[in-house]
């Protein structure tokens, strides 16, 4: 997967808990989950939830702790999907 | 110095699914997942016990900087109907929690130390813009310290560091400590 497919879909995923439409359309590497985009952090649990089930991996509590922007998000994302 | 966070009940309830398959898992420690089982309503316990975690990480920040998302690492225990324990990484807090009809709200301090001087103020917050809405609770704790300490309120500045953790400044190297927390309708902050 490129990293723009990556980010196409990581987009899809965060949609429904965006509360920052300029944030969201400006979306990037650098975009961070909370504070560019306004995601509530208990909606952060579910955006970690549809990852999990999107990419068929398990994020385990040491991920999880850094997945507060796309950037950390595709590196994780990228390390599971390497360990399958 | 403290920490403190609101959950507006109805926008938690369509917001958040907390019976999605996984949800708990990922916030909650046994031991706390059985106090949500247990609970009379367990929707209450679920966010009384996310704003515990919360305000305590808000303090916890405050103190040793960085940010990171471990919500179930912050762990609870219930004490009585409205304080509580939350412990993480070797240090603990102590809470107060309000469970109100449309909102809950809890306010965290270091364990073990008195009750300070606390500026604290929880209102309804109207239906604004993201940035009309941080406006509207500026004005808020500004009046709110002016009314406390006389300080003019052109005086009276709110600033954030590089981790977004805000202060209050009045013009001099002082930083006072102000937490903020918003949730869809409810606002409310503590200062000290």
């Amino acid at each position: 997967m490129t990293k723009e497919e990556l980010i196409e879909k990581l987009k899809g995923i965060v949609k429904p808990y965006v509360k920052n439409e300029e944030g969201f359309n400006n979306l990037n590497e650098h975009t961070d989950f909370l504070n560019d985009l306004k995601i509530n952090s208990a909606n952060l649990v579910d955006v970690i939830l549809d990852i999990e089930n999107e990419f068929d991996i398990i994020i385990d509590n040491d991920s999880m702790e850094k997945m507060l922007n796309v950037k950390a998000a595709m590196e994780i994302i990228n390390a599971k999907l390497a360990e399958k | 110095m403290t920490g403190n966070d609101i959950v507006d009940i109805k926008l938690a309830a369509a917001e958040s699914n907390w019976k999605r398959k996984g949800f708990l898992d990922k916030i909650f420690t046994l031991h706390e997942q059985q106090y949500i089982s247990d609970a009379a309503l367990p929707h209450e316990m679920v966010w009384k016990l996310w704003t515990m975690k919360e305000s305590a990480y808000k303090i916890y920040t405050r103190q040793f900087g960085g940010r990171f998302f471990a919500p179930q690492q912050f762990c609870c225990t219930i004490l009585t109907e409205t304080t509580g324990l939350v412990a993480y990484n070797n240090t603990s807090y102590q809470t107060i929690t309000v469970i109100a009809k449309d909102y809950i709200y809890s306010i965290a301090r270091p364990a073990g130390v008195k009750k300070n001087n606390l500026i604290n103020s929880c209102f309804y917050l109207p239906e604004l813009h993201n940035y009309k809405k941080q406006l509207f609770i500026y004005k808020k704790i500004i009046a709110s310290y002016n009314s406390v300490t006389g300080k003019m309120k052109k005086k009276i500045n709110i600033i954030k560091d590089k981790n977004g953790v805000p202060f209050i400044n009045c013009g001099n190297n002082l930083q006072i400590p102000v937490s903020i927390t918003h949730h869809g309708h409810f606002a409310a902050f503590t200062i000290h």
